[in-house]
């Protein structure tokens, strides 16, 4: 079926999907039992770290496995900060983004100016590095046995204790982390990310300065994986150097390439498709990790633009292509 | 007229081979200056050279008086020296009007924080960009393919979309690395039209290439062999060179 | 610090580091042959370990041909990866970037399988010699890994001689380095690539066999031999076989003796710390040797 819409008419239709979108999503919980909203609650928390690392992947072409390390530092800082130091939360979350930040630029300096393999597999030794430092600096962390008794965020006295009131709190933030990107790609900087994604020798005759935009991608990337950290710190109370391994680094990757590292929402998609998949197969015990690497590489040999891409095709082919490159659906490149 | 680039002595070997052996030369403001060679004569390394993609080995690059040989591409671009690539650089993934957006880089100011935050500034500016580069397709004859993804795009239109987007910054000296390689007759004749176009707009055009047919639109011709220049001068005094004649022969 | 001690820690150096040249070495092999860099070697190794235990303690085969048939499992994987793996990619006009995700998605399925397989577990594979060792000084090796080394070392020079010498060897540079030129001179590219990953998962699957004994066979150890491989393969220039075991015997010296000063849980940390200066500061390899990309 080839229907192409008019400007106003796929306009209504993009609003219609929307308002659709959005009812649904507050309807789940009305709906959902309790372990359903906890499932959500976490794919929104995943998201978010997942949303930096396909910022990175689909706008600079960088492979970045070292998010679990902001998400770690995050985490780290929110149950510290709370536990050991008496910090109210926004201070804790805030140093630990601005830690993440350091360390992104101080790291990132050296480490950005290598290229294609061996800037993967340099963030790959960095997960390593930071999962060992956190086993082994229990004095911060707790090591194996971890921290717990993180209290739940409150703003202005208002605990967000149950998965409920999380589920409120946290797909609204995802939906603003999303909207930042969108503003970006329109934008003197977003052009001269894709520029510099697309051909770094024409960009930098242009006048981009290389280094210094993968720096800042990276630097903002780090920062958001850190404010993920803080937030699942918060919900989880109790956080242990299990959750910040290689494993989990994966997983984010897993998010951006399934769900669509160049489009805007696809990750969404992929920290859906991850949190959900392991608890369907729970039953069959560890067989979720195969999976997902199965899927990883389908997705790249078959599904190049990730789950986003291709609902964006399917939209494209129903109401036509889209002029804007901040539509949500556009398909720059697949 | 003043010379806008100066190339003093470059000389550069590497791995043993002496690749370029005391060159030097001047690019006059408003000239359209060629540098034509056989294959392997060193013009790609003199080329990197000039527009920063390398460090010679000895020699200086002046740039309106200025030495440049250890500046960056990027503060070179400022300086107004721009390059083209010898296999086009489109940005793959843009519609040609978004490549030409990039080519507006240089005017703009905004930077990362403030396209996060979505200021009005920074929409103003990219609305600018924007028209600039409308207006740009349509001067380039590449308006009917404006909205297209520029990787898909046959060469010769690829080759002017990174003519137009070099172009569109208001460059000092435009430097273009074998701009008719893959093109047909037809299309070298509208390239040396557009050529012609810029240079008259107060352009200063240094051209490097082994198509003999493409120089006719330099006003100055140098001629480089196995790393030395041999020959400098009009089209015609340059093709009349026996030396010159001698190392074209089989090419 | 006492003399046994620091000569422990050599012993213990040099031995790791035959393992990390192995590895290095598979790395170096792909590379050179396809122009690939293989994310799942150390995985290779993991899986043709798992073979051999699975062999020895299952099927009760003898101990001989039960490493056979690891380092052969390692060769199959190899073929399997350059058949489901790397040619669909290739067909689908991949990336550098589709290559890493592609290998690097093989390297977390391996190890995904052993767990589903093995579970969380350790396993020990007896090695050559059961348990006992040769003392050096009051220093102790294994005989297990004394033969590591003398084997790791005929595999090299055999290797050496291999791509020198004979006609496949030579095909198999040729394919990498011109494919055009070679096609026309009638060598059959495709399966010359087929044959560099079969080489590569040979190497690795011999790695796993020979290190499977001295450490203990886990799920996750696929990864960070792939990466110590690695490194040992930068400083040998990453073409070069013979380079990827010096570099990989200079890892596990300076691994083996930064841990002495410092605590044991720390040893990854430096291993991967001197990884990522190594690729900062020499990309090209302690010989300076040219032919390679990135970085």
């Amino acid at each position: 079926m080839r229907a192409k819409l008019t400007g106003p008419q796929r306009r209504l239709l993009g609003w219609l999907c929307s308002v659709l979108l959005i009812a649904a999503w507050a309807a789940i919980p009305l709906l959902a039992g309790r372990s359903t909203v906890d499932l959500f609650v976490f794919a929104a928390l995943y998201a978010i770290a997942g949303l930096g690392v396909a910022f990175l992947l689909g706008q600079c072409g960088i492979v970045s496995l070292a998010q679990n390390v902001f998400f770690g530092i995050g985490a780290y800082s929110t149950a510290y900060g709370a536990t050991a130091l008496g910090w109210p939360a926004p201070a804790s979350m805030i140093t630990g983004m601005a830690i993440s930040g350091c360390i992104a630029a101080v790291v990132g300096t050296p480490v950005l100016k290598l290229s294609g393999y061996f800037l993967a597999l340099a963030t790959l030794a960095l997960a390593i590095i930071g999962h060992v430092l956190f086993l082994e600096w229990e004095w911060l962390t707790g090591g194996t046995l971890g921290i717990g008794g993180v209290p739940p965020l409150s703003l202005f006295g208002y605990p967000f204790n149950t998965p409920l009131r999380f589920y409120y709190l946290v797909w609204p933030i995802v939906l603003i982390v999303i909207l930042i990107h969108r503003n970006v790609l329109d934008s003197r900087t977003g052009i001269a990310m894709r520029a510099m994604r697309d051909a770094p020798s024409a960009a930098a005759v242009l006048g981009v300065n290389i280094a210094r935009l993968k720096e800042k991608v990276f630097i903002s990337s780090a920062i958001l994986g850190s404010f993920a950290g803080s937030l699942f710190a918060h919900y989880v109370s109790f956080v242990s150097v299990d959750s910040f391994g290689v494993d989990r680094s994966i997983n984010f990757l897993l998010i951006a390439v399934l769900g669509g590292a160049r489009t805007i929402a696809g990750p969404i998609l992929g920290a859906l498709f991850v949190t959900a998949l392991p608890n369907l197969l729970s039953r069959l015990g560890d067989i979720h990790a195969m999976l997902f690497a199965a899927f990883l590489i389908a997705a790249v040999i078959f599904l190049p633009g990730g789950l986003g891409g291709a609902i964006g095709r399917f939209w494209e082919t129903f109401a036509g292509p889209s002029r804007s490159a901040q539509s949500l659906t556009a398909r720059r490149g697949s | 007229m003043t010379a806008l680039l100066q190339v003093k002595d470059i000389a550069h070997h590497f791995e043993g081979l002496h690749v370029l052996k005391g060159v030097s030369f001047a690019v006059a403001e408003r000239s359209v200056t060629g540098l034509i060679g056989p294959n392997g004569a060193g013009k790609s390394t003199l080329f990197n050279i000039i527009s920063g993609f390398l460090r010679p080995t000895s020699g200086q690059v002046l740039y309106l008086g200025k030495t440049i040989t250890n500046l960056s591409i990027q503060r070179r671009s400022y300086a107004g020296l721009v390059r083209t690539f010898q296999t086009p650089q489109v940005f793959s993934e843009l519609t040609v009007r978004e490549n030409l957006i990039a080519g507006c880089y240089k005017q703009g100011h905004t930077g990362f924080v403030k396209s996060l935050l979505s200021l009005p500034e920074v929409r103003t500016e990219f609305a600018e960009a924007a028209r600039l580069a409308d207006q740009t397709c349509i001067e380039f004859g590449l308006d009917a393919v404006r909205d297209q993804i520029a990787g898909r795009l046959p060469t010769g239109q690829q080759r002017l979309v990174e003519l137009a987007r070099a172009a569109i910054g208001k460059p000092r000296l435009l430097c273009l690395d074998e701009p008719s390689s893959g093109l047909g007759s037809e299309e070298v004749a509208h390239l040396m039209d557009i050529l012609r176009q810029l240079n008259n707009a107060g352009i200063t055009i240094l051209l490097v290439s082994h198509d003999m047919e493409l120089m006719a639109v330099s006003t100055i011709i140098h001629v480089l062999c196995f790393g030395e220049i041999i020959a400098t001068g009009g089209m015609f005094e340059v093709r009349a060179e026996p030396r010159v004649r001698e190392a074209y022969l089989g090419v | 610090m006492t003399i046994t001690l620091l000569l422990q820690s050599i012993l213990a150096g040099l031995t790791n580091g035959f393992v990390y040249g192995l590895i290095g070495l598979g790395i170096a092999i792909v590379f050179r042959g396809a122009r690939i860099i293989n994310a799942m070697q150390g995985d290779f190794a993991l899986l043709g370990s798992v073979v051999a235990y699975v062999s020895l303690t299952r099927f009760h085969l003898p101990m001989l041909p039960a490493f056979l048939v690891g380092v052969i499992a390692g060769g199959v994987l190899g073929f399997l990866v350059e058949r489901f793996l790397i040619r669909p990619t290739e067909e689908r006009a991949g990336t550098e970037d589709s290559y890493l995700l592609v290998t690097l998605g093989g390297a977390f399925a391996a190890s995904a399988a052993v767990l589903l397989y093995f579970g969380r577990d350790s396993y020990v594979l007896s090695g050559v010699g059961g348990d006992s060792s040769i003392n050096v000084f009051d220093a102790a090796i294994r005989v297990h890994a004394v033969w590591l080394i003398i084997i790791s070392s005929l595999v090299v020079t055999g290797l050496k001689l291999f791509y020198s010498y004979t006609r496949l060897g030579q095909a198999m540079l040729a394919a990498s380095i011109d494919v055009n030129g070679s096609l026309t001179i009638g060598i059959n590219v495709p399966l010359m690539r087929t044959l560099t990953f079969v080489a590569g998962g040979l190497m690795g699957g011999l790695a796993g066999v020979l290190v499977a004994p001295l450490i203990n066979i886990h799920y996750e150890m696929g990864l960070l031999l792939t990466l110590k491989g690695f490194a040992a393969a930068i400083l040998g220039g990453l073409t070069s076989p013979l380079g990827a075991v010096f570099g990989g015997v200079t890892l596990g010296l300076v691994e083996s003796l930064a841990v002495v000063a410092v605590s044991s849980g720390y040893k990854d940390v430096i291993a991967m710390a001197i990884l990522i200066l190594i690729m900062i500061v020499m990309p090209q390899g302690l010989l300076g040797r040219r032919g390679r990309r990135g970085g």
